[in-house]
């Protein structure tokens, strides 16, 4: 999807050459400390931002970023669910407002309350709530509605921001699951950005470690969490807390 | 877009803005739909219709150009080598007349920003002394009540009490220190109660930042936390205090001519008057140069208080959503009372003149008395109500609509644009749509409007900014709104109720720069009801009936009232600060009821 | 099994804390030990923050407290904002979460030690400065870090400074609230690493620790006593390694589950 993407920002080279391929049904993680280039690539990768050399491919086709309403073709087919629960939903809309945005702004036909009420029940929302507002809802609730509107149009590509970092630990495992059941049934690719081994470690099968604008090292999750390579990840692996050794 | 690129911006803006303005006052002679020496021959003589070989004399003793360009080339280039042309009245060096004025004015300036900072200070320093023990700042009704009453209406109060009745002072003129007390306070108490207002929502606001509770626990003292918080208080608002400084300037026209002080105000609004433009371009020139210095001063100065700490603590917090009741009562009690004189003036006869009843005081017959042509002032007062306020509705209306589409539009550069047309005082725009146009309601509205739109363009500005930037609106990017979209449902939703909100708690505000106007001949004419013209005439008798006055007064000091109630004062739209979500925590204000029944 | 505390530092006995509406947190009692680590877990809207600020008398004003807690013997509750002042700091320091915001922007790191370094302690100006390089020093900071401002430091480094402010009192109680939860996870294990083997001060004893959280692998890092809150009660209280092998209230079960889920 990207290819040897490099973006600089002045004189700081925020991201360095990265390649990084997607393919169907794919779970890929993306793990860095803070400061690795993360948040940069993710803007690349929803062709808010341009690389400055390199370029982002989709279906074979180059992705550039274009005033808000176009690249319709490319909305429709990757999504993103956002990190913070509390920010990324409108106030004032409700959630069956904010669920059918992407399909009244993308135009996809078909009954749009049909599918509200479909995406409710596959995110495990209470229907009642349709007609709620954001605030309302506790911050579980609020990632579900948020990976219901990214499920709206059948992405083919989904693209998690730090999903659960918001959230209470016990909302975590669930949010985390339902993104792993949500790319399971419709068969979309899931890209999770995280800082968060465990997090990459519930979700997805590869993982590529981001270090200071480049890939460190990428692989299956079993090879690079069981055998890792570099500094990078071995330091990322340490600093997970683990529960007491009596616990187990 | 990088910071670097928007300062330049900016700064592109900033200096555009300044040629446009320069461009404007140096065509300022042109700009009337007529020819300079037949106006010249007319601020001169009054005759209406010259003969050729006099408008041929002026214009070779002037040196009239032929056009606005190449008056506006000439003008402009003289200006850079100090030459400010000559009067059309009396010939006299424009430059001399104008640095004499300066002078006086700089004195007035100083001693009324020196009384002002002293009531803020004195005002706003004790919000911090409550806010370090965890309590909120008292809502700071004094300062409130210090704003209510415009430095006009002031003046011709201190004037009335201070110099007729306890003859403490001298009225008017100009020759030794004791004739600088009174302007000064005139000029510098409701600047100090707005300072002090500014300082105490922003000490409010900091009290609320999270590190107060840091220090708090770390078991900071009183007196130690509370000077953080005035010092941090005084970072925030500095550079809206200079706007404050500037709009002094515009305060001094006013209080420079209810006291016969030969000051640049004075001087700038009797050649307005006369429409003796070369002596409104000096005036307006340095007006203007002195504002811009002003407000970088401010900026200056905050950029010295920050001083490493750097860009990241200009953050300023949201301001508590929750505002207390208790103010309500006044803003209330004073619309209450404000509708019922307006009702009762209404049904009484205002344009009976009975010669017999000049001057009377109060009586059954005229409750508020009668005015210097013997008409009731109760029903001066009702029917004057309706053409102050009305047309100050009327003004609100466009300005709400030119806010809202321009703040709307937003970008950097027009921001630069808005920040300096909000620094500039109304009484100058009125001083030169006057000059251009004639004197009279209609050019005291355009001028009104022309400033009214800014603040409601900076506060839809700083919305917009804050929903551009929160997750909700990029997030429907990233759904495939288009700009369409994004206005309809997202933009104006969030935007329109706070502004409207906004422009409606301003109408008082409006109103009294249309009285304002009127006051100083700007406005209606001297025979009409409008509050501003009332009042004026009322002073011209005020050793002979000082309790004609008292109608006018009240009014306007209701109408400050309501102004002052507005949530405060923001001449830099200061409240863009809150919180999308928040949009709604703004408080209804009272002047809703109030216009409703004005239109 | 409730652990029996006979020389607490802290003691909270039937704290309830309400607001005009609601009841937020309700009927706590809980006692920390001296040099003990406790950590008080619970989800958002749990009441456990609201307890902490309890403590310092710092809860905002619309709250009311009642019920009672001591700290070193005396009794805080519904205590005169002077003699809280004289508690904050000297008896019990706190650690708020990290924001840039949680120091004063316009001050020194420098000015901010000062604070209970000359208020509490009563220093000189000397030997202020003097305290102040050997605190940063034992959070691991170097003496320069006195004259920076929190903007020019990392999230990290700001976090030290909170300790070094929250220990400079020599209290014998340190209360953190969520202090790594705004730290990405390489920074947090330095913070936690910190808090649990602060160095104590010359010829001082370790303070007490109060950890509160809501990840129970954090809190499990750091304290060897676990207290669950849920919905304004505390529902579990018990030794770390016990809670964890078996739960018995079910919002304690579930969160031991989601940290199982994602543990190594």
């Amino acid at each position: 999807m990207a290819t040897a993407a490099t973006k600089s920002y002045g004189p700081r080279r925020v991201l360095d050459g990265v390649d990084l391929d997607i393919a169907a049904g794919d779970r890929l993680g993306i793990l860095g400390a803070s400061g690795a280039g993360k948040s940069t690539l993710l803007r690349l990768l929803l062709a808010v931002e341009a690389p400055d050399r390199g370029e982002i491919r989709f279906r074979d086709r180059p992705v550039r970023p274009a005033r808000p309403g176009a690249l319709a073709w490319f909305r429709r087919a990757v999504q993103l669910v956002p990190q913070d629960p509390y920010g990324s939903l409108s106030p004032r809309m409700t959630v069956a407002e904010i669920i059918a945005e992407p399909l009244e702004c993308l135009r996809v036909p078909g009954d749009h309350r049909e599918r509200v009420a479909e995406l409710l029940a596959a995110v495990d929302l209470d229907p009642a709530l349709a007609r709620r507002r954001p605030a309302a809802l506790s911050g579980g609730q609020r990632q579900r509605v948020a990976v219901a509107r990214a499920l709206a149009p059948r992405p083919e590509v989904l693209v998690a921001d730090e999903p659960v970092s918001a959230l209470d630990a016990t909302v975590r495992v669930m949010v985390l699951d339902l993104l792993l059941e949500a790319s399971e049934r419709s068969g979309a690719a899931l890209v999770m950005v995280s800082h968060d081994v465990a997090a990459v470690r519930r979700v997805c099968d590869r993982v590529a470690v981001l270090d200071r604008g480049r890939i460190a090292e990428s692989g299956t999750v079993v090879d690079v969490f069981g055998a890792p390579g570099t500094n990078a990840t071995r330091d990322l692996l340490a600093a997970v807390p683990r529960l007491p050794v009596g616990a187990a | 877009m990088t910071a670097t690129l928007a300062a330049a911006r900016r700064w592109a803006a900033l200096t555009a803005t300044i040629g446009g303005l320069a461009v404007l006052v140096a065509a300022l002679p042109w700009l009337r739909d007529d020819d300079p020496a037949r106006s010249v021959l007319r601020a001169r003589l009054g005759e209406r219709e010259p003969d050729p070989a006099a408008l041929a004399a002026v214009r070779s003793e002037l040196d009239l150009p032929a056009g606005p360009v190449q008056g506006a080339a000439q003008w402009l280039s003289g200006a850079v080598t100090g030459d400010l042309g000559r009067s059309w009245v009396d010939g006299s060096s424009v430059a001399e007349t104008v640095a004499a004025a300066a002078g006086v004015s700089a004195l007035l300036g100083g001693a009324a920003a020196v009384v002002a900072v002293a009531v803020g200070l004195l005002l706003g320093a004790p919000a911090a002394w409550t806010a370090a023990s965890g309590r909120r700042p008292r809502a700071g009704f004094t300062a409130a009540a210090l704003t209510a009453l415009p430095e006009f209406v002031l003046a011709a109060v201190l004037i009335t009490v201070v110099a007729v009745n306890w003859r403490l002072a001298p009225t008017a003129g100009w020759f030794g220190p004791s004739y600088l007390v009174l302007p000064a306070l005139a000029l510098g108490i409701p600047t100090g109660g707005l300072l002090a207002r500014l300082l105490i929502t922003a000490v409010e606001a900091t009290a609320a930042e999270p590190w107060v509770h840091t220090w708090r626990a770390a078991g900071s003292g009183r007196g130690e936390l509370a000077a953080a918080l005035l010092r941090r208080a005084v970072t925030v608002v500095v550079t809206q205090v200079a706007v404050l400084f500037v709009g002094l300037l515009g305060g001094a026209v006013a209080v420079e001519q209810l006291f016969a002080i030969p000051g640049l105000g004075r001087i700038a609004l009797h050649a307005s008057l006369a429409q003796d433009l070369p002596l409104v371009q000096g005036c307006v020139l340095l007006l203007v140069i002195v504002g811009v210095a002003v407000g970088g001063l401010g900026i200056a100065v905050h950029r010295l208080l920050l001083g490493p700490a750097g860009a990241a603590a200009s953050l300023i917090p949201a301001v508590p959503a929750h505002r207390r009741r208790g103010r309500r009562v006044a803003p209330i009690a004073a619309a209450t009372l404000l509708l019922g004189v307006v009702v009762a003036g209404l049904l009484r006869d205002a344009d009976r003149v009975r010669l017999g009843a000049r001057l009377t005081g109060p009586s059954w017959a005229h409750p508020l008395g009668a005015d210097p042509v013997g008409r009731d002032v109760l029903a001066q007062l009702g029917h004057g109500a309706v053409l102050t306020v009305g047309t100050a509705a009327a003004v609100t209306v466009v300005s709400l609509l030119a806010g809202l589409t321009i703040g709307l539009r937003g970008g950097a550069a027009r921001a630069g644009a808005a920040d300096i047309l909000n620094a500039l005082p109304p009484v100058f725009v009125g001083l030169v749509v006057a000059a251009i146009l004639s004197p009279g309601l209609a050019a005291a509205a355009l001028a009104a409007a022309l400033v009214a739109w800014v603040p409601l363009g900076v506060h839809t500005r700083g919305l917009a900014e804050e929903v551009r930037a929160s997750g909700y609106y990029r997030a429907a990017e990233l759904c495939g709104a288009g700009p369409g979209r994004l206005l309809r449902r997202h933009l104006l939703p969030a935007v329109a109720g706070p502004v409207v909100l906004h422009a409606l708690a301003r109408v008082p505000a409006t109103a009294l720069t249309i009285a304002g106007l009127g006051f100083l001949g700007l406005g209606a004419g001297h025979d009409s009801p409008e509050w501003g013209a009332q009042l004026a005439t009322a002073v011209a008798y005020l050793e002979r009936a000082p309790l004609a006055v008292l109608g006018p007064v009240a009014g306007l000091g209701l109408l400050g009232v309501l102004a002052a109630a507005a949530p405060t004062a923001s001449p830099a739209g200061s409240r863009s600060g809150t919180a999308p979500d928040t949009g709604r925590g703004e408080t209804a204000p009272p002047a809703a009821p109030l216009t409703k029944a004005m239109t | 099994m409730k652990t029996v505390i006979i020389f607490a530092v802290l003691r909270l006995s039937r704290l309830s804390v309400r607001f005009a509406d609601r009841v937020v947190v309700d009927d706590v009692d809980l006692a920390v030990g001296p040099g003990e680590a406790v950590g008080l877990i619970g989800g958002s809207g749990s009441g456990k923050t609201l307890t902490a600020l309890g403590v310092l008398g710092l809860l905002p004003a619309t709250a009311h407290a009642t019920g009672s807690i001591t700290v070193d013997g005396a009794e805080l509750c519904g205590a005169p904002e002077r003699r809280l002042r004289r508690v904050r700091g000297s008896r019990v320091g706190f650690i708020g979460q990290d924001a840039l915001a949680a120091l004063n922007p316009l001050a020194t790191v420098g000015r901010h030690l000062r604070i209970p370094l000359r208020g509490h302690r009563g220093l000189s100006r000397r030997e202020a400065a003097q305290e102040c390089a050997h605190l940063l020093d034992r959070v691991g900071l170097p003496a320069e870090t006195a004259t920076a401002y929190p903007a020019q430091l990392s999230g990290g480094q700001r976090q030290r400074v909170a300790i070094a402010l929250a220990a400079a009192g020599r209290p014998g109680l340190l209360i953190a609230d969520e202090p790594t939860s705004a730290l990405d996870p390489l920074t947090q294990a330095g913070v936690l690493g910190l808090l649990r083997d602060l160095p104590p001060a010359d010829g001082g004893a370790r303070p007490a620790l109060l950890l509160i959280s809501h990840d129970l692998a954090v809190v499990s890092q750091v304290c060897t006593r676990l207290a669950v809150m849920h919905a304004g009660r505390l529902v579990e209280e018990g030794d770390t390694a016990e809670v964890i092998a078996a739960p018995r209230h079910p919002y304690t079960r579930a969160l031991v589950a989601s940290a199982r889920a994602l543990a190594a």
